[in-house]
């Protein structure tokens, strides 16, 4: 278990720059998640920590050590491809024990530790079994036993879920969460998906064509993001277009075309006066207000304990609801409010990049 | 069944037949009692069998075909799956270039082949023995190997490299624990290919076996020039007989695997 730090990490490829200068500090036994869309460097940035690439430029330094030239084998480090890449003539107990025996450990030692991880990720019994034998989440299992069981500096996974149903990938991700929080073991995890990001990290690090955007815990992002980008990819979000008109002490009001009054809130980073901006509004802080603005139900979907509701301002904007499935109405014509606190105002993220 | 289908069968039966049956033909003619090949024999016997495998003349160079081809397929299977995986790690030009230079001896005419590795062997003094056999059926066998193995090589998942690296293991426990079990059957078909090639060689063989090193065709060859006796389909018999031999073990083999 170690610290990761990436100092000044850039990477292109020919004339293309994949990744812009990183400069990334990992503590010890912290789960951190890159999460982008896909090209946005995250599997890059991954990839040159693991060893299978090396950066143009930077320094990734592993519990102080500088790792940059040493080849993959020698940074013990577990990764877990998205496709698995379990070797398929091996059994699944082979496929376990094979850094292990790469490692020269006495056999009896080697079986002790294969059964130890095998119990661990609930794949006792299947020791003998063939790959092809395995279900996809069982495959899963064995690819994260074979990282972990080396007992890695740092567990290393590329979109590790990407290939199982909904049902199954929602229960590894406890499953991940569990095993970290039983030995805590510094992570990186690569995913495009918010809510593999929001279940399991401690820390998330967005990211967009070749650059973090914005790093902090998930509570921090999704409360507090920089610009609309951050704001779209984590949660669903309302997002209402205007002209920043004041700017001062963290806050801003935001003119937005049709709505009688300036929206205010939060003041994202890097608002100009007079420039264009976004208004966020988190679909759950929209709720019926007496007396608020009159608005009409143009949809109303059942999600269970909660419905969601598209809301049609007279303005012509238009605004999702999340609420408790009690809260509103059956009535179509409503007024609506929201919790003033509730509002960011934040930079495009396309005038950013 | 319809007019259409009836003639398509009756298509597939004719190319069958007109690929076949020229090979069969030769084994009636090996149990042959007369002293000259005829179609059908007029008294069967086999004499003739007694004959190839109790006179030495045959029987060493049956031996020495068996040898050389032993040892050209070692060697090319060696030689061909290094070739094989340094094509697969070099970049796409390097790549066209390298398969074109491997795949040459096949395209190549035999006999300009045969010409240029007889003034090679002459210059060296190594007409007539096993070395110059070994090496003219190894240029011929390298591409069946090099072309095999590089298929299995391009089915080969590079993450499983990778994967092994990132587990701790070098170059050549890589090879030896992921790389070679996954390409065996392309090796293993490489390997027959080769060996069918060394085998049944004639040409190049004509140009560089001697009196102390001669291979089975080319004694057929001498046999049928002097006297066209049955003990030469003996011969002809014998190698279809090897030839799918190697080729149905090498199924086996494959089938076994998958």
């Amino acid at each position: 278990m170690s610290t990761v730090e990436f100092a000044g990490i850039s990477k292109s490829f020919g004339n293309v720059a994949a990744l812009h200068p990183i400069d990334l500090d990992i503590p010890q036994g912290q789960f951190l998640t890159l999460l982008g869309p896909s090209g946005s460097g995250k599997t890059t940035l991954l990839n040159i920590c693991a060893g299978y690439l090396a950066p143009s430029a930077g320094r990734v330094v592993v519990g102080g050590r500088d790792i940059t030239a040493l080849p993959p084998r020698q940074r013990n480090m577990g990764m877990v491809f998205q496709s698995y890449a379990l070797f398929p003539h091996m059994s699944v107990a082979e496929n376990v024990a094979y850094g292990l025996t790469v490692r020269k450990l006495a056999r009896d030692e080697i079986a002790r530790r294969v059964s130890d991880v095998l119990k661990m990720t609930q794949l006792e019994g299947f020791g003998e079994r063939a790959i092809r034998e395995l279900s996809g989440g069982q495959q899963q299992r064995v690819a994260l036993a074979r990282a972990m069981v080396i007992q890695p500096d740092i567990l290393l996974m590329d979109e590790p879920l990407g290939a199982l149903d909904r049902q199954l990938r929602k229960e590894v991700q406890f499953e991940i969460r569990r095993l970290h929080r039983a030995r805590p073991r510094t992570t990186i995890y690569v995913t495009h998906d918010q809510e593999e990001a929001l279940v399991m990290s401690d820390r998330i690090a967005v990211m967009r064509a070749g650059r973090i955007v914005q790093i902090g815990s998930a509570s921090d992002l999704y409360e507090s993001p920089v610009d609309t980008f951050v704001a779209r990819f984590l949660g669903e979000s309302n997002l209402l277009e205007g002209t920043v008109d004041i700017v001062s002490n963290g806050r801003a009001k935001l003119g937005v075309p049709g709505l009688a009054s300036p929206l205010e809130g939060r003041a994202g980073q890097g608002l100009r006066l007079g420039g264009a901006a976004s208004a966020l509004l988190r679909p759950e802080a929209v709720r019926a207000q007496s007396g608020g603005l009159r608005a009409l139900v143009a949809e109303r979907v059942y999600l269970g304990e909660l419905v969601a509701v598209r809301l049609k301002l007279d303005s012509g904007h238009e605004l999702w609801s999340r609420r408790l499935a009690g809260e509103w109405s059956a009535r179509d014509d409503v007024e609506i409010g929201w919790d003033a606190s509730a509002i960011s105002i934040l930079p495009d993220a396309s005038v950013q990049s | 069944m319809n007019l259409g289908r009836i003639s398509l069968n009756a298509f597939v039966a004719l190319t069958a037949a007109f690929l076949v049956l020229p090979i069969l033909a030769i084994v009636p003619a090996a149990f042959s009692a007369q002293s000259f090949i005829r179609l059908p024999p007029d008294a069967w016997s086999v004499r003739w069998w007694g004959t190839f495998f109790n006179d030495d003349s045959w029987r060493v160079t049956l031996l020495a075909s068996l040898r050389v081809a032993a040892i050209t397929t070692v060697v090319s299977v060696v030689v061909g799956t290094a070739a094989a995986l340094g094509i697969a790690r070099s970049g796409p030009r390097m790549r066209a270039l390298l398969t074109g230079l491997f795949l040459g001896p096949v395209v190549t005419p035999a006999i300009v082949l045969a010409v240029a590795l007889y003034s090679m062997a002459r210059a060296t003094g190594l007409v007539g023995t096993t070395v110059a056999l070994v090496i003219a059926h190894t240029t011929l066998a390298l591409p069946f190997v090099v072309l095999n193995v590089g298929v299995s090589l391009d089915s080969l998942d590079r993450r499983l490299l990778l994967a092994a690296a990132g587990l701790g293991a070098d170059d050549f426990r890589i090879f030896r624990s992921v790389t070679l079990p996954l390409i065996a059957p392309g090796v293993a078909g490489g390997a027959v290919f080769a060996f069918v090639t060394s085998f049944d060689e004639v040409v190049l063989s004509i140009f560089l076996a001697g009196p102390t090193v001669k291979t089975l065709p080319v004694r057929i060859w001498e046999e049928i020039r002097l006297a066209y006796t049955p003990v030469v389909a003996v011969g002809a018999t014998v190698m279809i007989v090897l030839a799918l031999g190697a080729a149905s073990a090498s199924r086996l083999l494959q089938r076994k695997r998958s």
